[in-house]
């Protein structure tokens, strides 16, 4: 009688397991992709490939490389002035993200860089400190 | 016999959690009264004859909006995508900022997205009236000096049949949601 029962609680146990198994096997995020997530892909849209003409990609951009050196005032500060990404000219204004630290900053540009395609050299802490010290 | 009711105890639980083929939409509301007269991308009137006879899918955004309105455009642009051909299918997005966003600007960003007017109107005009009708569609829009942006505005697709009653509501920032909008676009087209 008491065996029987139990069978009612299969389904859940079956359940339980999965969602187990399931938080177990996935690869816990790495804090660059969180902040990416959490606060770049609305716009930048999933795996950074940007929106038609109205929002420029990350993926493949060429501007990562030409404009390395102004990465993360961007992050920080936003973006008003035409960016032209690959050929394509954008003038959708990107917000400030002036509560970011110089490690958020470092780490959500070094998953950007080193992502989707994209393989520039990550930047050191210390370089995204420097191009802090000189925001426009 | 407590095996049968395990089975079918079984089977409820498994099916609760896979989608099934809908062939009726509820009736949520009606929008029949609700009375505007809106500037599309192209300087068009827009008023409800517009939509006599249509049926269509509408939000409301700003193009300056910096949290989830970029992703409602990807996805209403898979929307646009799918029923671009279909003359019975409209898009319609409001802008909630339309001091901001003129009759120019919302032409440079539906340039921009790469749509046409004839399946996707954005349209601006008068800010109180926007704000009436989005209360008709029952979603939220409004200022909010403390949000980024400075307006704080539902992210929910509304689908509305030819007869003007509402009949789904859809997260406008989720591909599964959007699916589904897509889905009872068919049923609607379906209904004749």
């Amino acid at each position: 009688m008491k065996d029987k029962k139990l069978i009612y609680f299969a389904p859940f146990v079956v359940m339980v397991v999965v969602a187990l198994v399931l938080i177990f096997s996935t690869k816990s995020k790495n804090q660059g992709e969180a902040i990416y997530e959490a606060r770049c892909a609305n716009c930048h849209m999933e795996n950074g490939k940007g929106l038609q003409s109205l929002i420029p990609p990350l993926a493949n951009a060429d501007y990562l490389n030409k404009y390395r050196g102004k990465l993360a005032c961007i992050v920080k500060k936003g973006m008003e002035e035409k960016v032209i990404v690959n050929g394509v000219e954008y003038q959708q204004q990107m917000p400030a993200n002036e509560e970011f630290t110089d490690t958020d900053i470092a780490n959500v540009l070094n998953y950007v860089l080193t992502n989707w395609g994209n393989e520039e050299k990550p930047l050191s802490l210390q370089e995204v400190q420097e191009q802090l010290e000189s925001c426009p | 016999m407590k095996l049968l009711k395990a089975f079918i105890f079984f089977t409820i639980i498994l099916s609760a959690c896979t989608p099934s083929g809908k062939n009726k939409l509820p009736i949520l509301g009606q929008v029949a009264d609700a009375q505007f007269e809106f500037l599309s991308q192209d300087s068009a009137v827009v008023t409800p004859q517009t939509f006599e006879n249509k049926i269509y899918v509408t939000d409301f955004f700003f193009t300056t909006c910096p949290t989830i309105c970029p992703t409602m455009k990807a996805q209403m642009l898979r929307v646009y995508e799918k029923f671009e051909n279909n003359d019975n299918v409209i898009l319609l997005s409001h802008t909630i900022d339309p001091q901001h966003d003129t009759v120019g600007l919302l032409r440079d960003y539906a340039g921009r997205l790469g749509i046409n007017s004839d399946h996707w109107l954005m349209v601006t005009g008068d800010k109180k009236e926007i704000f009436d009708v989005a209360k008709k569609y029952m979603v939220s829009a409004m200022e909010d000096k403390d949000q980024p942006g400075g307006f704080v505005h539902s992210g929910a697709f509304v689908l509305i049949d030819k007869k003007k009653q509402i009949r789904g509501y859809y997260d406008g920032t989720k591909e599964l949601e959007t699916n589904e909008l897509m889905d009872d676009i068919e049923v609607l087209l379906n209904e004749g």
